[in-house]
């Protein structure tokens, strides 16, 4: 990265007017969007090359959020360090809850029960559909519509209750844990999870006509920002953006954990891996998981909802052991590497943003800035979870 | 202080009617300050969730209590909700938003990792052991995240605050930060109803009422 070269006014003027006489001549400059900005969902930093308004190239620059997660795993025993992974991609916390308890249960050959397995796919789920809707909502504010914010925070709030109810917080949820889930589920859970999804599926009628239907969201998202398959499989990227590029891989289908083997649903995938297709994907990923929910929701079967005691340090047996899930932004995935002990000797933490993010530096370049707003906006990045 | 009290005559004592409607005029532009602040969009991490976007979305509604003009410009902003994480390559920024924006300026610190760095805080190398090692805090807010009625109950704090805050006698006057937690044991219900009371009496303006506080 050159730095900007500081000329002078004449100078400048006589660039301005070209020095043919007439024939304008322009040059590139960097802009920095960041660490501070409304658009940029949190601390993250773009150094952006730009010929007027035209992206011609983008750094993202990381670290402005780095809390060092999996150094202070090595500290931490299993049990202790699910509460750090809720603060990582904070939208789908007990997904990744889920994944390092899979990880440890599998490492060390703790058999869980169907009604842990139901509990978990339910409230997993019912998270996704949450971090979706607050997706749609910000995505619409990034696009310069403010109603979709409140109309996607109006519904999220319903399913915050719910999980509030059963889990006792509202974000960081701390809930699935090695060897089961916290709490058992409320009595009240799965009427109000029923009444959320009779009363969801209308909404979510509204919000295409909101603004999937809206002439100008699909002229700023048709053909933005296009991601082939081949670059979105060779950069890692995940989720509802790999899938938009259409590449239909969806770890609840290819290699199904929980109850998902059970539940009918499909996969939705994009053809061109466009922004239209990211946010179609998405919209239709609620629907799926509604369809999951409702399938699931009559059947919890009986069972103890923790099969191993909640005070004991699990220990995990020698050597490496990796586990991923699928979050509502893409894979991810826990590696433990263990000697023996009840705490792990290195932790690492394969997140879906990190890879997500980099498909920005290919699709971007040239595109107009407003229109890398969409682009950035379409991957639905969480920035803490990029920087760990 | 502002323009109107620095261009009025008779700041001096003396004059009887004078010093009233001095005091009297700082407590009407403290109230119109602490019922208009003006936050700055900054979120860092989980706390920006519920601080800054439930807060302002259509259940809990910020701008009940007047603060809901987020502004993108720390020169527009007048206070800084530090919500999330603040690790030590952010610090620096963090400190220069605080010092681009104007006098008055205000800031509350959300949650454990801003007010002591929270999980953060041990066996860690990048982390800053609370805000306020970088930029004065006037209120805290304990949570984490907190949920949005404490978010509130901490504006309610700010806004007392800058009431009893600087006026013309006491000038410059350093406001003590303080620490807006929910009284323990309190439900849901009753921090609606409370909020409910008191915006309900906060729909009259009371100028007897709040020039008696301001000269107090």
């Amino acid at each position: 990265m050159s730095a900007i070269t500081v000329t002078s006014l004449d100078e400048r003027i006589r660039r301005s007017i070209g020095a043919d006489g007439g024939a304008s001549t322009t040059q590139e400059y960097f802009v920095n969007m960041g660490p501070q900005h409304p658009s940029t969902h949190g601390v993250l930093r773009l150094v952006l090359k730009l010929d007027g308004e035209n992206v011609r190239e983008v750094i993202p620059v990381l670290g402005y959020i780095h809390r060092g997660v999996e150094k202070m795993g090595e500290h931490l025993s299993y049990r202790q360090f699910v509460h750090l992974t809720d603060r990582l991609d904070y939208l789908s916390a007990l997904a990744n809850n889920w994944a390092v308890a899979k990880a440890v249960e599998k490492a060390a050959n703790i058999e869980t029960n169907e009604r842990i397995e139901t509990i978990r796919t339910i409230v997993a789920e019912l998270q996704r559909i949450a971090s979706h809707q607050l997706w749609w909502g910000v995505f619409g504010m990034d696009l310069g519509a403010f109603t979709p914010f409140l109309y996607g925070f109006r519904d999220r709030e319903k399913i915050s209750d719910i999980l509030e109810e059963t889990i006792g917080a509202r974000l960081t949820m701390n809930y699935i844990q090695p060897g089961g889930v916290m709490f058992d589920i409320h009595p009240d859970f799965q009427r109000k999870v029923k009444e959320f999804l009779t009363y969801f599926r209308p909404k979510l009628e509204e919000y295409e006509t909101l603004l999937t239907q809206n002439v100008i969201v699909q002229e700023r998202m048709r053909g933005v920002g296009v991601l082939t398959a081949e670059k979105a499989v060779s950069m890692g990227a995940t989720g509802p953006v790999l899938r938009a590029s259409g590449v239909a891989h969806d770890l609840r289908r290819s290699e199904p954990y929980g109850v998902y083997a059970k539940a009918a649903f499909d996969v939705p995938v994009g053809r061109n891996g466009d922004c239209w297709d990211r946010y179609w994907v998405r919209i239709e990923e609620i629907r799926q998981s509604m369809r999951i929910i409702e399938q699931l929701i009559d059947n919890i079967p009986e069972g103890k909802h923790l099969v191993v005691k909640p005070a004991v340090r699990t220990k995990v047996p020698e050597g490496i052991h990796y586990s991923q899930v699928e979050t509502a932004r893409g894979i991810f995935g826990v590696m433990l590497v263990s000697d023996g002990k009840d705490v792990p000797y290195r932790i690492h933490v394969r997140t879906p943003n990190f890879n997500n993010l980099w498909t920005v530096t290919e699709t971007a370049p040239g595109w107009r800035v407003a229109d890398l707003v969409t682009i950035i906006s379409s991957l639905d990045i969480v920035v803490p979870d990029i920087d760990r | 202080m502002g323009l109107i009290t620095e261009k009025l005559p008779g700041i001096i004592e003396p004059v009887p009617g004078g010093s009233v409607l001095l005091s009297s005029m700082d407590a009407v532009i403290n109230w119109a300050r602490s019922n208009s602040l003006w936050p700055l969009t900054f979120g860092t991490s989980c706390c920006a969730i519920e601080v800054m976007m439930a807060s302002g979305a259509a259940r809990h509604d910020l701008a009940r209590f007047g603060a809901e003009v987020t502004r993108p410009s720390p020169r527009q902003a007048d206070l800084l909700v530090i919500a999330g994480t603040i690790v030590r390559k952010m610090a620096p920024r963090l400190k220069l938003l605080y010092e681009q924006m104007a006098e008055p300026r205000y800031v509350i610190a959300t949650g454990s990792c801003a007010i002591s760095g929270g999980p953060f805080i041990y066996n860690n190398y990048s982390t800053v052991r609370g805000a306020d090692e970088i930029i004065p805090v006037d209120v805290y807010v304990p949570g984490c995240p907190p949920r949005p009625e404490g978010f509130f109950y901490g504006i309610l704090q700010l806004q007392r605050l800058i009431r009893e805050g600087e006026s013309i006698r006491r000038p410059g006057e350093r406001r003590k930060p303080v620490l807006a937690a929910l009284p323990a044991g309190i439900t849901l219900d009753q921090i609606q109803a409370e909020l409910r009371e008191l915006l309900e009496s906060k729909a009259q303006v009371k100028l007897g009422a709040s020039a008696t506080a301001g000269r107090g």
